[in-house]
């Protein structure tokens, strides 16, 4: 087969992947080597659906033994299969990369003949790419659920990131819609993975010489709406993989239907926004010192579609405001609809050198629009409309984001799993 | 109106901000030579570039106030903004007097819009460094075209010639004409407005395996144009093998 069929068909079963981060490593270049990592991540480009393009996303095939449901790679699905070698993927980075198409490489796979054996390509691949041709340039690697880990933890002496995709959020639903996958096959590695990088922080500070073990760090994904765990259900589960396994990413991916399994849902669109509330969401926990148990409970397990997650939780807790931006610590600044990070940094810069007025957030580029009504300055209220609760409320509401509204209540509240104890249970004991 | 005329480049307004702090004469304005048309109530001071005082004046930036000021002003000096130079002054008196402490004067207008600038230019440049697309040409010289809307081509030349070290490369700012050319051990920049030789026998092929790449790695379920607009402004589609029209 010619390269370039292989390549539209290796890519265009890459793309549900929805990882396309090229941050967090500063790899140097070497001697007579070819490229460099960007500690901030560098995109090239964006796709039609508005996704960055920063690696060349690629499977090493899409021959699979295994028949998991949600996935388009199935080995019951009929579809033009094909497999690089080494040498072919090897050459598409490099010349890619030397035209600035790229950051690096995602490499990932489907699973031929066995978990041992495709690992070994990719090992084979990547240790190729970084010793004889002297790449530096950006390395996503996947870790293979169920390889020999040896395997696994020579791949992370040449990659900068590595991920393994947990895909459905519960034992469960992977029994149903992935018989032959195993959860404890999953996060064993993770935990692993996890471990070594921070064992090899430790280390690196003793010998700066000693080689570097996936310092971007390890993510993975989980995809949403093709089972019916509730927001809560799936939020709980990534405070535990941030905390537990000292992941730096974990993606959400908007199921899309690939299959007429009648065990998936049979979706018109996919559940885009569910999606877009549980980056949020995310971004709350990771940044913004929220917990998961802040945000849902099992009484309200799933987000609101109309408001964002933050504007949800101020909403709830109206008696913490009308906050004095001049007075209010950095941490309460940050929980503030529509103040970010960068904007809360600002604030406390700007406040140093002077009390602050409404014109003046304005001015170093505040948002206000959702802010307005949960701050004072100098005391005095810019919401324009009574402090109460149901009329902040009606402004908050986002517009017209019905479309998506169907999806977000397609599946019963099933009962929240213990996630610590799903966790240990599969893995086993706390110390991860 | 008092109008300091210089010559263009940076040395050249760090030595008219030099002799704007050591003269009587304090300029109302200070603009390119380029830039300056003949005015009635002008009073012209042409300013001779001299490198000890823009020397100076640079040390003085970078230990005085910050070096972070310090690429401010030279990001937004890169921005060919019309009237940016005599901010930079202001800016500048306003540095020195009050040190490193005007990254936090963050309502001071003066610091806003130096800010805005010189982050604008930051921008692009960091965009470029994503959106620069080289072709390799016959004499295995990789040559990249852009057309930028600010003068960033000496900020996208450090980080190729760090990443891209072991090939010959040219960017070509085909609106400045003038380009920044890398021989495997250092870059120079220069003027030029040639055009580039003929492209290598392997250019078409990795041109259309990118164009194929492109087109599936996108999930036509989740179309999205506005953002794709949104990170992708149209003006940089010129020079973009994936969005050129085949």
């Amino acid at each position: 087969m010619e390269l370039r069929e292989k390549l539209k068909i290796l890519s265009g079963a890459a793309k549900y992947d929805a990882s396309c981060s090229s941050s967090g490593s500063n790899r140097k270049n070497t001697p007579g080597g070819i490229g460099n990592g960007a500690s901030s991540g560098i995109c090239h480009s964006w796709s039609d659906d508005g996704r960055c393009i920063s690696l060349l996303k690629i499977l090493f095939t899409n021959y699979c033994i295994y028949d998991c449901a949600y996935c388009i790679n199935r080995v019951s699905n009929d579809l033009p299969r094909a497999s690089f070698t080494p040498e072919e993927v090897i050459k598409l980075t490099i010349n890619f990369y030397r035209r600035n198409y790229i950051e690096g490489l995602f490499l990932s796979s489907a699973v031929i003949k066995s978990p041992d054996y495709t690992m070994e390509l990719l090992l084979k691949t990547v240790r190729k790419l970084r010793e004889e041709y002297k790449f530096n340039g950006y390395i996503h690697l996947k870790a293979i659920p169920g390889a020999d880990f040896s395997l696994i933890a020579r791949a992370g002496r040449y990659a900068d990131r590595m991920s393994v995709n947990i895909e459905l959020p519960s034992k469960k639903s992977l029994s149903l819609l992935a018989p032959q996958k195993k959860m404890e096959s999953i996060l064993t590695p993770m935990k692993e993975i996890g471990l070594n990088i921070k064992e090899n922080r430790e280390e690196r500070k003793k010998s700066k010489n000693l080689p570097r073990f996936v310092p971007a760090g390890q993510s993975t994904q989980l995809i949403i709406g093709a089972s019916p765990e509730t927001d809560y259900h799936i939020l709980k589960l990534c405070e535990a993989l941030y905390q537990r396994f000292n992941l730096k990413r974990v993606y959400y991916s908007a199921y899309i239907p690939v299959s007429n399994n009648p065990s998936l849902p049979q979706l018109r669109r996919p559940p885009l926004l569910r999606e877009h509330r549980l980056y949020q969401a995310d971004w709350l926990l990771r940044f913004y010192g929220f917990a998961a148990d802040e945000l849902l409970d099992r009484a309200n397990p799933n987000f609101n579609p109309k408001l964002d997650p933050k504007a949800n939780w101020a909403l709830n807790h109206l008696h913490l405001f009308p906050l004095e931006v001049n007075r209010a610590d950095y941490e309460m600044l940050l929980r503030v609809p529509g103040i970010g990070i960068k904007s809360a940094r600002r604030i406390v810069s700007a406040r140093r050198t002077g009390s602050i007025d409404f014109d003046d957030l304005e001015k170093f580029g505040t948002v206000l629009k959702r802010a307005r009504y949960f701050i004072t300055c100098k005391g005095k209220y810019y919401g324009g409309i009574p402090f109460r609760e149901e009329l902040i409320k009606e402004r908050l509401v986002e517009g017209k984001t019905g479309l998506h509204r169907q999806q977000l209540s397609l599946f019963d509240d099933n009962s929240i799993s213990d996630i610590d104890g799903f966790l240990s249970e599969t893995v086993g004991g706390k110390e991860g | 109106m008092i109008y300091y005329i210089y010559d263009g480049s940076f040395e050249g307004l760090l030595t008219a901000i030099y002799e704007a702090f050591y003269h009587d004469v304090k300029p109302d304005m200070i603009l390119k030579r380029s830039d300056y048309q003949e005015n009635l109530f002008a009073e012209r001071v042409e300013i001779v570039t001299e490198r000890n005082k823009s020397d100076r004046v640079y040390n003085a930036v970078r230990e005085k106030i910050s070096s972070r000021s310090l690429r401010k002003i030279y990001y937004a000096f890169l921005s060919e903004i019309k009237g940016v130079e005599t901010r930079i002054y202001h800016y500048l008196q306003l540095g020195f007097k009050i040190g490193r402490k005007i990254d936090g004067h963050l309502t001071d207008d003066t610091v806003l819009e130096l800010n805005r600038i010189s982050n604008k230019v930051g921008l692009e440049r960091h965009r470029l460094l994503g959106l620069i697309r080289f072709r390799r040409l016959d004499n295995d010289i990789y040559y990249a075209p852009i057309e930028p809307d600010y003068n960033i081509i000496a900020l996208l030349a450090p980080h190729f010639s760090k990443r891209l070290a072991d090939q010959n490369w040219v960017i070509h700012d085909l609106k400045r004409k003038v380009a920044a050319v890398y021989n495997r051990e250092e870059w120079v920049l220069t003027g030029f407005s040639g055009q580039p030789g003929s492209y290598a026998e392997d250019e078409a092929i990795y041109q259309s395996l990118w164009k194929d790449f492109f087109k599936n790695i996108a999930i036509t379920n989740r179309k999205n144009s506005r953002l794709q607009l949104q990170f992708m402004p149209v003006r940089y589609w010129k020079h973009l093998i994936e969005k050129e029209t085949t």
